[in-house]
């Protein structure tokens, strides 16, 4: 009778739909064990790397064509045709012939006095240290860009010269274009390569797609002369030494660069761009959270410098390859629809480019070449624009009130100033910026705003949850978009004018300086 | 000292795993106690899963510097997670016991 108990017991025991605990350590090491072949097999940090491709594969779709519509309406403008443009050249433009806005002439040297001399130590964000950090941000776009972030290129470090030597008095150049041609085995080896050495000079982004005539501004608008290009700004003592070694020569040069010559096209390169090589660069995400102040400002203005340095540097590789380079920043060519081109992101409502990982936390830059034996990324969407429909969150937190409501997007301005909106590339299916109420923010601020990209849903860390949010998102209809901003907001991004975000910039707290960690 | 070693992120993606195998032996655990049916298996399953995924959120938020979105997805994740454990519990209950 016990014996049969005992055998009852261990047959309860063995019972198929109970895991035993050796049987659930058998599965679970059993689960191990394949997991670790499969990472095994695979090379260092792949694993991770391969889920992400995975999800990617799910969520980006890649487009054949470009994905925004033009009407007949639309043409290429020129490089001027914008608030900045007539902000900060009108004078110059007025001897061009051109109808100049000269409320931003007004507004543009309010702006410049604030940006060059004010800081208010009494506004915080404001102050002598937040200016400070903005002064170092600009250095290199500053002495190396100059006028490039109001769409005047062809400046020192983004020069348009294609020297076939190096010069002469430099001990080290090779800024010069190679006379032996560099040869690739595959159009794949030559993108990766490109791609790589863009990488190596700091940009986060690369795209690679085909000049555009649509994309390029018309006419290319430059006053300096080009005898200041390399060598501005000067200092006094400078100024004094270029007189001693005959200012009068110099005097000539600043004085032949007349009207007539300041606008031009491909001509002055010496060559029709054939590619264009598309870089994107994150801005500090601490930095644009204190927008509107001089910290985002700051964030905004290390993403020119790295625009210029890197461009720079491109521009160098390709003539080292043996091919003419022009590097670019605002200027020569719209880097918003050549980044959507080059599959960098998507359009957005507030008409900045957003990305796939940093959002619209991005600055761009392009590198036009002749070279052309490469492999062409395509446009890619993530449902950027479907979001953008219900989201409206810049729109929101714009304090000029300059970015539209209009859930659909349109091929006319539709704001204020649509009757005379020089600044807006009419004929383009989007949401059109009111750029000059944009503008006008600028001018009250007294230095750039940002509220637009930092309180965007799509501006987050690079953390696993936000492509999880970002996925899902894509998958769900308009009316969840209204919703998921709303929880955006319930869970505190996106703030604004948050003075919390100011002291967070600046603690040391989390952020490991020494190498030690905190 | 581990954070000196591992990431933030290496280190939660570490504890996830534990606290995974934790909730996995529990479930074991409590199979070898209680028939369960499959209302139990649902929400005590589902209600595990939200809970390691509302500390993956909220430990996550804590590390990119964003305190409120920590304790926002604790409260809209954590808080639904728990319930559900509380409803499996009572699924569990009812359940008939297994005899040694």
């Amino acid at each position: 009778m016990a014996k049969e108990k005992k055998e009852q017991a261990l047959e309860k025991k063995e019972e198929p739909n109970v895991l035993s605990r050796r049987n659930f350590f058998k599965v679970g090491a059993a689960t191990a064990a394949a997991g670790a072949a499969g990472a095994a097999a695979m090379p260092q940090k792949a694993v991770a790397k391969k889920l992400d491709e995975e999800v990617k594969k799910v969520v980006v779709k890649e487009e054949d064509d470009f994905p925004h519509e033009f009407n007949e309406n639309y043409k290429p403008h020129p490089s001027y045709a914008s608030v900045h443009g007539h902000a900060f050249f009108g004078r110059a433009l007025q001897a061009l012939g051109v109808d100049v806005d000269m409320e931003a002439v007004e507004q543009g040297d309010q702006l410049l006095q604030s940006i060059n001399y004010g800081h208010h130590n009494d506004k915080p964000g404001f102050d002598q240290i937040s200016k400070a950090f903005v002064g170092g941000a600009w250095a290199i776009s500053n002495a190396g860009g100059g006028p490039m972030p109001g769409a005047v290129g062809d400046f020192g470090l983004m020069s348009w010269d294609n020297n076939d030597d190096k010069y002469p008095l430099a001990l080290m150049d090779l800024n010069y274009v190679k006379k032996e041609k560099a040869k690739f085995e595959s159009k794949e080896q030559a993108a990766n390569t490109i791609k790589r050495a863009a990488r190596l000079y700091g940009a986060d982004l690369v795209g690679i797609t085909t000049q555009d005539d649509r994309f390029d501004y018309s006419v290319q608008f430059n006053p300096v002369p080009p005898a200041a290009r390399k060598i501005f700004p000067m200092g006094p003592k400078q100024l004094e030494g270029m007189q001693q070694m005959g200012g009068e020569g110099m005097k000539q040069a600043m004085e032949s660069h007349t009207p007539d010559k300041w606008l031009h096209g491909w001509e002055k390169a010496g060559f029709k761009p054939k590619t264009v090589v598309v870089l994107a660069f994150e801005m500090d995400y601490e930095g644009m959270s204190a927008a509107s102040s001089e910290i985002s400002a700051a964030a905004v203005g290390e993403g020119y410098s790295r625009m210029t340095k890197v461009a720079h540097q491109l521009a160098v590789f390709f003539r080292q390859l043996g091919y003419k380079a022009i590097p670019s920043g605002n200027d020569t060519g719209m880097s918003i629809p050549y980044a959507i081109k080059a599959g960098l992101g998507e359009g957005s409502r507030m008409g900045q480019l957003v990305t796939y990982k940093y959002g619209p936390r991005v600055r761009l830059a392009k590198v036009y070449t002749d070279f052309d034996f490469v492999e062409y990324d395509k446009a890619k969407s993530f449902g950027v624009y479907e979001f953008c429909k219900n989201c409206k969150r810049c729109a929101d937190a714009c304090p000029g009130k300059a970015i539209p409501f209009e859930e659909e997007p349109t091929f006319e301005p539709t704001h204020e100033h649509k009757d005379n909106a020089y600044f807006n590339a009419v004929g383009a299916k989007k949401w059109y910026l009111d750029s000059k109420k944009c503008f006008e923010q600028w001018v009250e601020l007294g230095t750039d705003c940002a509220n637009c990209i930092t309180s965007c849903p799509y501006n987050k860390p690079d953390f696993w949850h936000h492509r999880l949010v970002d996925s899902i998102n894509m998958a769900m209809p308009g009316p969840v978009h209204s919703f998921m901003r709303e929880m955006d907001k319930v869970f505190g991004y996106g703030n604004v004018d948050d003075k919390e975000a100011l002291k967070k910039f600046i603690d040391p707290k989390g952020k490991d300086y020494d190498g030690f960690g905190s | 000292m581990l954070l000196s070693i591992f990431s933030g992120i290496e280190m939660l993606f570490f504890t996830l795993g534990v606290i995974s195998t934790l909730g996995a032996v529990g479930l074991n655990k409590l199979n070898k106690m209680y028939q369960l049916d499959w209302k139990s298996w649902l929400t005590l399953i589902l209600g595990v899963f939200i809970i390691v995924f509302a500390i993956a959120w909220s430990i996550s938020s804590v590390l990119e510097g964003e305190p409120r979105a920590a304790s926002m997805g604790m409260v809209f994740f954590g808080i639904p997670g728990l319930v559900l454990m509380l409803l499996g519990r009572r699924f569990v209950l009812k359940c008939e016991t297994r005899t040694a």
